[in-house]
Protein backbone atom coordinates (compact mmCIF):
# COMPACT_ATOMS: atom_id res chain seq x y z
CA UNK A 1 0.00 0.00 0.00
CA UNK A 2 1.14 3.52 -0.80
CA UNK A 3 2.60 5.15 2.30
CA UNK A 4 4.05 8.37 0.94
CA UNK A 5 3.09 11.29 -1.23
CA UNK A 6 5.32 12.74 -3.91
CA UNK A 7 4.89 15.89 -5.93
CA UNK A 8 7.17 17.49 -8.49
CA UNK A 9 6.48 21.04 -9.54
CA UNK A 10 8.24 23.40 -11.87
CA UNK A 11 8.33 27.10 -11.12
CA UNK A 12 9.60 29.87 -13.36
CA UNK A 13 11.28 31.63 -10.44
CA UNK A 14 14.83 31.13 -9.19
CA UNK A 15 15.86 28.72 -6.46
CA UNK A 16 16.51 31.73 -4.18
CA UNK A 17 12.95 32.97 -4.56
CA UNK A 18 11.39 29.54 -3.97
CA UNK A 19 13.61 29.00 -0.93
CA UNK A 20 12.30 32.25 0.59
CA UNK A 21 8.74 31.05 0.17
CA UNK A 22 9.63 27.77 1.87
CA UNK A 23 11.48 29.29 4.80
CA UNK A 24 10.01 32.69 5.74
CA UNK A 25 6.98 32.41 7.98
CA UNK A 26 5.11 35.36 6.47
CA UNK A 27 5.72 34.11 2.93
CA UNK A 28 4.83 30.50 3.85
CA UNK A 29 1.53 31.78 5.18
CA UNK A 30 0.66 33.19 1.75
CA UNK A 31 0.43 29.78 0.14
CA UNK A 32 0.52 27.20 2.93
CA UNK A 33 -0.82 28.03 6.39
CA UNK A 34 -0.27 30.45 9.28
CA UNK A 35 2.82 29.29 11.16
CA UNK A 36 5.71 30.27 13.42
CA UNK A 37 8.48 28.68 11.41
CA UNK A 38 12.12 29.66 11.87
CA UNK A 39 15.00 28.44 9.77
CA UNK A 40 16.87 26.77 12.63
CA UNK A 41 17.51 23.04 12.98
CA UNK A 42 15.58 21.81 16.02
CA UNK A 43 13.11 24.71 15.96
CA UNK A 44 9.61 23.55 16.88
CA UNK A 45 6.74 25.26 15.13
CA UNK A 46 3.10 24.89 14.32
CA UNK A 47 0.87 25.20 11.28
CA UNK A 48 -2.75 26.05 11.97
CA UNK A 49 -5.77 25.37 9.84
CA UNK A 50 -9.39 24.26 10.25
CA UNK A 51 -10.07 21.00 12.10
CA UNK A 52 -10.83 17.97 9.92
CA UNK A 53 -13.03 15.76 12.14
CA UNK A 54 -13.41 12.99 9.55
CA UNK A 55 -9.64 12.40 9.76
CA UNK A 56 -9.36 12.95 13.53
CA UNK A 57 -7.25 16.08 13.00
CA UNK A 58 -7.68 19.13 15.23
CA UNK A 59 -6.27 21.55 12.67
CA UNK A 60 -2.82 21.95 14.24
CA UNK A 61 0.26 20.43 12.71
CA UNK A 62 3.19 20.22 15.10
CA UNK A 63 6.50 20.36 13.33
CA UNK A 64 10.21 20.42 14.02
CA UNK A 65 12.97 21.43 11.65
CA UNK A 66 15.14 18.36 11.07
CA UNK A 67 17.49 19.31 8.26
CA UNK A 68 18.53 22.44 6.38
CA UNK A 69 20.70 22.52 3.27
CA UNK A 70 20.39 26.15 2.19
CA UNK A 71 18.77 26.52 -1.25
CA UNK A 72 18.75 22.75 -1.68
CA UNK A 73 16.82 20.87 0.95
CA UNK A 74 14.52 21.39 3.92
CA UNK A 75 13.08 18.62 6.12
CA UNK A 76 10.62 18.89 8.98
CA UNK A 77 8.49 16.50 10.99
CA UNK A 78 4.73 16.85 10.60
CA UNK A 79 2.56 15.58 13.42
CA UNK A 80 -1.11 15.95 14.08
CA UNK A 81 -4.12 14.32 15.64
CA UNK A 82 -7.16 14.93 17.74
CA UNK A 83 -4.96 16.64 20.35
CA UNK A 84 -1.35 17.63 20.86
CA UNK A 85 -0.35 15.08 23.47
CA UNK A 86 -1.08 12.01 21.35
CA UNK A 87 -0.40 12.69 17.69
CA UNK A 88 -1.86 10.02 15.47
CA UNK A 89 -0.26 11.38 12.34
CA UNK A 90 3.52 11.19 12.62
CA UNK A 91 5.10 11.98 9.29
CA UNK A 92 8.01 13.74 7.57
CA UNK A 93 7.87 16.51 4.98
CA UNK A 94 10.92 16.84 2.75
CA UNK A 95 11.47 19.61 0.21
CA UNK A 96 14.25 19.56 -2.36
CA UNK A 97 15.02 22.29 -4.86
CA UNK A 98 16.93 21.99 -8.09
CA UNK A 99 17.89 24.85 -10.38
CA UNK A 100 16.75 24.35 -13.95
CA UNK A 101 17.58 26.46 -17.00
CA UNK A 102 14.22 28.20 -16.91
CA UNK A 103 13.43 28.13 -13.22
CA UNK A 104 13.30 25.66 -10.36
CA UNK A 105 12.12 22.14 -9.85
CA UNK A 106 10.59 21.69 -6.42
CA UNK A 107 10.11 18.18 -5.10
CA UNK A 108 8.00 17.27 -2.11
CA UNK A 109 7.99 13.93 -0.32
CA UNK A 110 5.52 13.54 2.53
CA UNK A 111 6.33 10.16 4.06
CA UNK A 112 5.79 7.99 7.10
CA UNK A 113 2.07 7.25 6.85
CA UNK A 114 1.69 4.04 8.83
CA UNK A 115 -1.14 1.77 9.78
CA UNK A 116 -0.39 1.89 13.46
CA UNK A 117 -0.57 5.66 13.73
CA UNK A 118 -3.54 6.08 11.48
CA UNK A 119 -7.01 7.14 12.55
CA UNK A 120 -7.93 3.48 13.07
CA UNK A 121 -5.58 3.44 16.00
CA UNK A 122 -6.74 6.81 17.27
CA UNK A 123 -10.31 5.67 17.08
CA UNK A 124 -9.60 2.50 18.97
CA UNK A 125 -7.70 3.92 21.85
CA UNK A 126 -8.81 7.55 22.21
CA UNK A 127 -12.06 8.67 20.78
CA UNK A 128 -13.49 5.30 19.91
CA UNK A 129 -17.03 6.53 19.92
CA UNK A 130 -16.36 9.09 17.23
CA UNK A 131 -15.57 6.36 14.78
CA UNK A 132 -18.31 3.98 15.72
CA UNK A 133 -20.80 5.31 13.21
CA UNK A 134 -18.22 5.02 10.48
CA UNK A 135 -17.40 1.49 11.51
CA UNK A 136 -21.04 0.53 11.72
CA UNK A 137 -21.38 1.22 8.04
CA UNK A 138 -18.63 -1.30 7.35
CA UNK A 139 -20.20 -4.12 9.28
CA UNK A 140 -21.40 -6.69 6.88
CA UNK A 141 -24.90 -8.00 7.44
CA UNK A 142 -24.98 -11.69 8.15
CA UNK B 1 -26.10 -17.39 18.52
CA UNK B 2 -24.08 -16.82 15.37
CA UNK B 3 -27.18 -16.39 13.28
CA UNK B 4 -28.28 -13.38 15.31
CA UNK B 5 -27.29 -10.04 13.83
CA UNK B 6 -24.44 -8.53 15.82
CA UNK B 7 -24.60 -5.06 17.25
CA UNK B 8 -21.37 -3.29 16.37
CA UNK B 9 -21.48 -1.40 19.63
CA UNK B 10 -21.48 -4.69 21.51
CA UNK B 11 -18.77 -6.11 19.30
CA UNK B 12 -16.30 -3.34 20.04
CA UNK B 13 -17.51 -2.42 23.51
CA UNK B 14 -15.54 -5.36 24.88
CA UNK B 15 -11.97 -4.36 25.91
CA UNK B 16 -10.51 -7.74 24.93
CA UNK B 17 -11.96 -7.46 21.45
CA UNK B 18 -10.60 -3.91 21.13
CA UNK B 19 -7.22 -5.21 22.23
CA UNK B 20 -7.35 -7.96 19.63
CA UNK B 21 -8.16 -5.41 16.91
CA UNK B 22 -5.35 -3.17 18.22
CA UNK B 23 -2.87 -6.04 17.99
CA UNK B 24 -4.03 -6.88 14.49
CA UNK B 25 -3.40 -3.31 13.28
CA UNK B 26 0.29 -4.09 13.79
CA UNK B 27 0.61 -7.72 12.73
CA UNK B 28 -1.30 -10.87 11.89
CA UNK B 29 -1.57 -13.50 14.60
CA UNK B 30 -2.68 -17.06 14.74
CA UNK B 31 -5.27 -17.87 17.36
CA UNK B 32 -2.78 -19.48 19.75
CA UNK B 33 -0.36 -16.55 19.71
CA UNK B 34 -3.25 -14.13 20.22
CA UNK B 35 -4.48 -16.21 23.15
CA UNK B 36 -1.08 -16.03 24.86
CA UNK B 37 -1.61 -12.28 25.34
CA UNK B 38 -4.74 -12.69 27.40
CA UNK B 39 -5.53 -13.96 30.85
CA UNK B 40 -8.33 -16.14 29.64
CA UNK B 41 -8.76 -19.60 28.20
CA UNK B 42 -8.10 -20.29 24.57
CA UNK B 43 -11.79 -21.15 23.96
CA UNK B 44 -12.72 -17.75 25.45
CA UNK B 45 -10.31 -16.00 23.07
CA UNK B 46 -11.69 -18.09 20.20
CA UNK B 47 -15.15 -16.91 21.06
CA UNK B 48 -14.08 -13.25 20.83
CA UNK B 49 -12.38 -13.97 17.53
CA UNK B 50 -15.53 -15.59 16.25
CA UNK B 51 -17.53 -12.49 17.18
CA UNK B 52 -15.04 -10.20 15.40
CA UNK B 53 -15.02 -12.47 12.39
CA UNK B 54 -18.79 -12.70 12.17
CA UNK B 55 -19.07 -8.94 12.48
CA UNK B 56 -16.65 -8.47 9.59
CA UNK B 57 -13.80 -6.84 11.48
CA UNK B 58 -11.32 -9.59 10.72
CA UNK B 59 -10.78 -12.41 8.29
CA UNK B 60 -9.37 -15.81 9.17
CA UNK B 61 -6.96 -17.56 6.84
CA UNK B 62 -5.92 -21.15 7.20
CA UNK B 63 -2.21 -21.53 6.57
CA UNK B 64 -1.18 -25.14 7.03
CA UNK B 65 -2.66 -26.23 10.32
CA UNK B 66 -2.80 -22.72 11.74
CA UNK B 67 -5.59 -20.24 11.55
CA UNK B 68 -4.37 -16.66 11.14
CA UNK B 69 -6.40 -13.60 11.99
CA UNK B 70 -6.07 -10.61 9.70
CA UNK B 71 -7.64 -7.21 10.16
CA UNK B 72 -10.00 -6.34 7.35
CA UNK B 73 -8.27 -3.12 6.51
CA UNK B 74 -10.10 -2.56 3.26
CA UNK B 75 -13.27 -2.17 5.27
CA UNK B 76 -11.82 0.76 7.14
CA UNK B 77 -9.92 2.57 4.43
CA UNK B 78 -8.64 5.10 6.94
CA UNK B 79 -5.04 5.20 5.82
CA UNK B 80 -6.13 5.67 2.25
CA UNK B 81 -8.29 8.60 3.23
CA UNK B 82 -5.33 10.30 4.94
CA UNK B 83 -3.04 9.78 2.00
CA UNK B 84 -5.59 11.05 -0.46
CA UNK B 85 -6.38 14.02 1.78
CA UNK B 86 -2.76 15.12 1.95
CA UNK B 87 -2.17 14.35 -1.71
CA UNK B 88 -4.92 16.83 -2.65
CA UNK B 89 -3.80 19.19 0.09
CA UNK B 90 -0.25 19.49 -1.27
CA UNK B 91 -1.43 19.72 -4.83
CA UNK B 92 -3.58 22.70 -3.88
CA UNK B 93 -0.81 24.30 -1.83
CA UNK B 94 1.78 23.96 -4.59
CA UNK B 95 -0.66 25.66 -6.96
CA UNK B 96 -1.07 28.41 -4.37
CA UNK B 97 2.69 28.81 -4.31
CA UNK B 98 2.74 29.29 -8.05
CA UNK B 99 0.08 31.97 -7.78
CA UNK B 100 1.83 33.68 -4.89
CA UNK B 101 5.13 33.72 -6.79
CA UNK B 102 3.55 34.96 -9.99
CA UNK B 103 1.55 37.72 -8.36
CA UNK B 104 4.69 38.89 -6.58
CA UNK B 105 6.72 39.16 -9.78
CA UNK B 106 3.78 40.72 -11.60
CA UNK B 107 3.39 38.02 -14.27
Amino acid sequence: MKTEIKHNWHYDQSVEEIWEYLTKAELMEKWLMPNDFELIVGHEFKFTTNPIPSLSLDGNFYCKVLEILPLKKLVYSWKGGANKSEPTLDTIVEWTLEAKENGTELRLIHSGFKEENGPIHAGMFDGWNKNIQKMLSHIKPN
Amino acid sequence: MATQPLDAFQVIADPSRRQILGMLTKDTYNINSLAQNFNMSRPAVSKHIKVLHTAGFISIQEIGRERHCILKQEGFNELKSWISHFDDFWNGKLKNLEMALNSKSGI
